[in-house]
């Protein structure tokens, strides 16, 4: 237990004075900083540049029609429902609208076939152009109210028709995905990165220790159980400490730029986790990334070489991708209580992002919670202890790195 | 103290390793451990040190099964290595403590090794920024800062200057004055010679021969005799097949008959001109050869 609190400090400290840890951490805080001033930054250049585009004239847009009526209809109604654009009836016909694109006088052209039918004309189609959608559901609306008088209607009885709108409410009684789902998905892509990136870490660290020929004194200086453990609470704690960093400048931040952010409510939902969920959050962080942490550890015990770690932490890093790609699919078609899902709930090395998003996104009775949280905290502890004995295994093998069942054989030996 | 190692085997998968190793080592001596590279040395040493178990054999301390609790070993692997980007106080403090010692005890003892061993200007030094020979002296401290009982050294003196090598020898005897168990693993025989009272050969995962230095050459066949002669080219005609010339230009003359030593003692004399007459001790070398050599 001594040994093991040396260890964990030592790791601990090696974090922290870490330029890397050090740089990426305050990288990233500068980075959510600028995120939340968006807004704020935004306002203060849109204000600056709102000024001079008052005087430059607006774009021209052309309507033409055979039907001279038709065609004073579709102005009028256009010249309304686009604000920006100076609306013109095209005098020369369709080839002359086109000519007029062509040299600029104007951006664009609607020629009317009948009231319900035109042809678009623009000189290069912008990838956010919705000119089209506008004229579709303003066109819509002239052809109806036209249709309606005609049979009889007043103007006024038929607006009223089309302007009629329904009222709903909407209440969930259980959980409301869209509420949910972007806390749920920020803290699953956090446990997916933090995951990779800190087993990365451990495993370099096993390996380094081992190819610098360290590993031959710690192991007669040290237990093995105690320098796994160690190591790896550590990473868990510098993990920890770096998303703390990071996602506490996160709510600063937003407190200070709460008004500008206004009522968005996804960035709100993201900020109002609820506490019962924080505190499953924290739980599902932890063990899942002490289980993945573990056997990153054992995996930089085998290999002899720093350039062997890439290849041989495969297996567990595609494992990995594999929970994680399952539960993001479950989570973006919102259905969150297939079999799949729940029966990856169970199982350790996917329980920890499965079972969280199903208690985000979904009801789940607490039992199965429990069951869950139990499997996952015994088989994190049986992993930390078969992976300190591969450990133990593994640092004294040079050479090719052996293959997992020779390593498993020999940890059953020993 | 006394320790004994009592049949240790060992096998990695179908591989014996270790075929009943057995020694004793007594504390206020150094035993030299010796054998061919992949003999078993670094296996029962890493037994010993109880970093795996052994498959059969005992390992006892005056007589009853050794407790790790309290016995502390130091080493010096023949491997060196520590982390060559941390400062120099930083690891050997964190190796005392892993070895048992509270902060200001290892801090304590620490700097007093890194003044005897006269590194204490690269306390704060990153290892990597140090000679290959100073990070050898630095990897010392580690063995020795938590005052072990027993001391092994493998290969301590590759790499370092004769200053040094001085120095070393200094903190050894030291040690073993101190009444500590030093093990001594090398390939530098003179320097075995030198410190060990006692050895034991190991070859192919055995003990091929164990026992007190003195003794092992006492018993080796007096059956040769050196002769040292200004002109030896009629004392080898004279004894044909039986002489042959060593490095030094000595001649060494194999007796058909030691019972009868005296006698042909006598008649060199008499015959030719002789320097010098003895009979032939082996080295330590000559005794490793002949426990390990190819032909056994």
């Amino acid at each position: 237990m001594k040994q093991f609190s040396k260890i964990l400090k030592f790791e601990l400290k090696n974090y922290c004075k870490n330029k890397i840890f050090i740089g990426v951490t305050l990288f990233l805080v500068i980075a959510i900083a600028v995120l939340m001033f968006i807004p704020n930054l935004a306002a203060f250049f849109s204000s600056e540049e709102a000024q001079p585009s008052e005087g430059t004239p607006a774009s021209v847009m052309l309507v033409c029609a055979e039907d001279a009526e038709l065609a004073a209809l579709v102005q009028s109604s256009f010249a309304a429902a686009f604000p920006d654009y100076e609306v013109k009836l095209a005098a020369g016909g369709a080839e002359d609208a086109k000519a007029q694109i062509v040299s600029g006088e104007a951006e664009c052209a609607f020629v009317m076939d009948t009231a319900a039918s035109y042809t678009y004309y623009v000189n290069n189609l912008s990838m956010y152009d919705t000119n089209c959608t506008v004229a579709d559901t303003v066109l819509q609306e002239v052809y109806r109210t036209t249709a309606m008088v005609a049979s009889g209607m007043t103007p006024e009885q038929a607006g009223e028709i089309l302007s009629v709108q329904v009222e709903s409410r909407t209440e969930a009684l259980g959980k409301d995905q869209m509420e949910n789902f972007f806390y749920t998905y920020i803290m699953i892509f956090a446990l997916y990165m933090v995951i990779l990136l800190y087993g990365q870490m451990v495993a370099t660290n096993v390996a380094t220790e081992k190819s610098s020929r360290a590993m031959e004194l710690l192991i007669t200086s040290a237990n093995p159980t105690a320098m796994m453990f160690g190591k790896v609470l550590a990473s868990c704690i510098a993990g920890l400490i770096q998303l703390t960093a990071v996602f506490g400048s996160a709510v600063l931040f937003y407190q200070i730029n709460r008004s500008a952010w206004g009522d968005n409510e996804i960035i709100a939902s993201i900020f109002n986790i609820p506490l019962p969920l924080f505190i499953f959050l924290l739980v599902f962080f932890v063990l899942g990334f002490l289980i993945y942490a573990f056997l990153y550890g054992a995996i930089g015990s085998t290999a002899s070489k720093l350039e062997d770690i890439n290849t041989s932490v495969m297996p567990i890093t595609f494992l990995f991708i594999i929970a994680f790609m399952v539960v993001v699919l479950s989570m973006t078609s919102g259905n969150t209580d297939s079999i799949l899902i729940k029966v990856c709930s169970y199982i350790p090395f996917t329980s920890p992002m499965a079972m969280f998003t199903r208690i985000c996104m979904s009801t789940v009775p607490w039992y199965e919670i429990a069951v869950s949280i139990a499997i996952l905290i015994g088989s994190t502890v049986g992993i930390g202890i078969l992976s300190a004995k591969i450990y133990r295994v593994g640092v004294l093998l040079y050479g090719t790195p052996p293959k997992p069942a020779a390593i498993l054989k020999a940890v059953w030996k020993a | 103290m006394r320790l004994e190692l009592a049949d240790i085997e060992k096998s990695f998968g179908e591989k014996r390793v270790l075929k009943g190793v057995s020694f004793t080592a007594d504390g206020g001596k150094a035993f030299g451990l010796l054998g061919r590279n992949g003999a078993g040395k670094t296996t029962s040493i890493r037994i010993l040190m109880n970093v795996f178990p052994a498959d059969g054999g005992e390992i006892r301390i005056d007589g009853i099964p050794i407790d790790y609790r309290k016995i502390r070993f130091g080493y010096l692997p023949e491997e060196r290595g520590l982390y060559p980007k941390k400062p120099v106080i930083d690891q050997l403090v964190y190796f005392a403590e892993l070895k048992g010692m509270n902060r200001t005890d290892a801090i304590k003892a620490v700097d007093y090794w890194l003044k005897r061993l006269e590194m204490s200007e690269y306390r704060g030094k990153r290892l990597d920024t140090l000679s290959k020979g100073n990070q050898q002296k630095i990897q010392l401290v580690t063995a020795l800062a938590h005052d072990p009982e027993i001391v092994i050294l493998d290969e301590p003196f590759s790499g370092l200057d004769p200053v040094n090598a001085m120095l070393l020898k200094n903190v050894v005897k030291e040690q073993i004055t101190r009444g500590k168990i030093v093990l001594f693993s090398s390939h530098q025989m003179n320097y075995i010679e030198e410190f060990c009272d006692s050895i034991g050969i190991i070859h192919d995962g055995k003990v091929a021969i164990c026992g007190d230095l003195r003794d092992i050459k006492r018993d080796y066949p007096r059956d040769r005799l050196v002769v040292a002669a200004q002109n030896p080219e009629p004392i080898r005609a004279d004894f044909g097949d039986a002489c042959t010339v060593c490095e030094d230009g000595a001649l060494l003359i194999r007796l058909d008959c030691p019972d009868r030593k005296q006698e042909v003692m006598k008649r060199l004399v008499e015959r030719y001109d002789v320097d010098e007459i003895k009979v032939f001790e082996p080295s330590l070398n000559d005794i490793f050869i002949e426990y390990t050599g190819e032909q056994r």
